[in-house]
């Protein structure tokens, strides 16, 4: 499954390249295109786009309506980012790098998920 | 290093080398600086367990972690897991103050005497004392002091240190802590990335705003003069943002494999 429309359109894509310019300066998913490739990628595999992987993370409670991250998922999501990571058949060193790109993307829209080092 | 440069220097270390080892005798010396605190009637409410991280089962350390310090609980080398026994007023019944009044420490010349000990300080003061809702909040309060003597001590022997708190429910079972202790924090120990100045010295409010003088409202005059002082002797150092810090973090982030 593709993505309806280019991924730069996201408004989570959009978030984390404000976050990535305002922590490191300049653009950097101009300068390294490759990002928003391995992001596609990664949505490619879960069949979700950007602004839904985001939006699985966080979930609504039923009382208050009040918006709160979700552990569980956002540990379900962590398996499926390790179940991606093995499907790229790339050294640990290179998979690590792809697998940070997602974390990042998802680091920069408010979601923290600690994968630990590579 | 000089004891106002430790206090300077000291920063929440959040990037440990995650393959280097501590000394043993560090670790000793660190609970040894946390053993001499000043501690209220001498009660001694903290109790640490230190534990080496590459001995902890990967499915135990998964669990530990907390949402926002998984990954300096990872890197870390050593763990100090800090905890306060509330028992202790109640089983040692005013016996250490009576140490305090025999070395010298408390004296007739402030009141101190054993029976005063026995008949007024421990029945009508500490004991009631502990079935007071303050009682936690007092003891944890000399538990931090005795960790922070504990923390200074980890800097003035090279090592980086940070405080994180840690899932007290799978620390009581794996390190086999007794039901009744409070968990309290877990002290992160390791050698430090990071460089000395690790990026400056963190914001902090207003000291207007934290001290008072004479009464609440009136802040305390801060003489500049002061603040000179202090950063001359490198308590007061150069604030955070320093240059070079992003760059700094870029190059640990690339070391670790860690994302950006």
């Amino acid at each position: 499954m593709g993505l309806a429309r280019p991924i730069q359109e996201y408004e989570s894509v959009a978030q984390w390249r404000q976050g990535l310019a305002a922590q490191w300066g300049g653009d950097p998913l101009a300068e390294d295109p490759e990002k928003l490739e391995i992001l596609a990628s990664f949505c490619e595999f879960t069949g979700q786009d950007p602004d839904q992987l985001v939006a699985f993370c966080f979930l609504r409670k039923k009382d208050s309506g009040v918006r709160f991250g979700s552990a569980v998922r956002q540990k379900e999501l962590a398996a499926r980012i390790r179940a991606w990571k093995e499907t790229l058949g790339l050294p640990p060193r290179q998979a690590q790098g792809r697998q940070n790109q997602v974390l990042s993307f998802l680091i920069h829209n408010g979601v923290s998920i600690q994968m630990g080092i590579g | 290093m000089d004891f106002k440069e430790v206090i300077g220097y000291r920063r929440s270390i959040r990037y440990f080398d995650p393959d280097r080892e501590v000394e043993r005798e560090k670790i000793q010396k660190i609970l040894e600086a946390m053993r001499i605190a000043s501690c209220a009637v001498n009660a001694h409410w903290l109790q640490a367990i230190v534990v080496r991280r590459a001995d902890i089962p990967p499915d135990v350390l998964e669990a530990l972690k907390m949402p926002v310090a998984a990954l300096v609980q990872e890197l870390a080398p050593v763990h100090i897991y800090c905890y306060l026994d509330p028992s202790v007023v109640v089983k040692t019944k005013g016996k250490r103050l009576k140490e305090l009044h025999d070395v010298g420490a408390l004296n007739p010349t402030h009141g101190w005497s054993h029976k005063f000990v026995d008949e007024f300080v421990y029945p009508q003061i500490l004991e009631p004392l502990t079935k007071s809702p303050a009682y936690p909040v007092a003891a944890a309060f000399d538990c931090g002091g005795a960790g922070t003597q504990g923390l200074l001590m980890a800097f003035e022997l090279g090592l980086g240190a940070c405080w994180t708190a840690f899932n007290a429910d799978v620390a009581k079972k794996y390190l086999g802590v007794p039901d009744h202790w409070l968990p309290l924090y877990e002290m992160n120990v390791g050698y430090s990335l990071e460089s000395r100045d690790a990026g400056g010295q963190r914001p902090r409010p207003p000291f207007e705003e934290l001290y008072h003088e004479g009464r609440y409202g009136v802040p305390f005059r801060r003489d500049p003069v002061v603040v000179k002082d202090l950063e001359r002797d490198k308590v007061l150092t150069p604030p955070a943002p320093l240059p070079g810090r992003k760059e700094e973090i870029r190059r640990i982030a690339k070391q670790l494999g860690l994302p950006e």
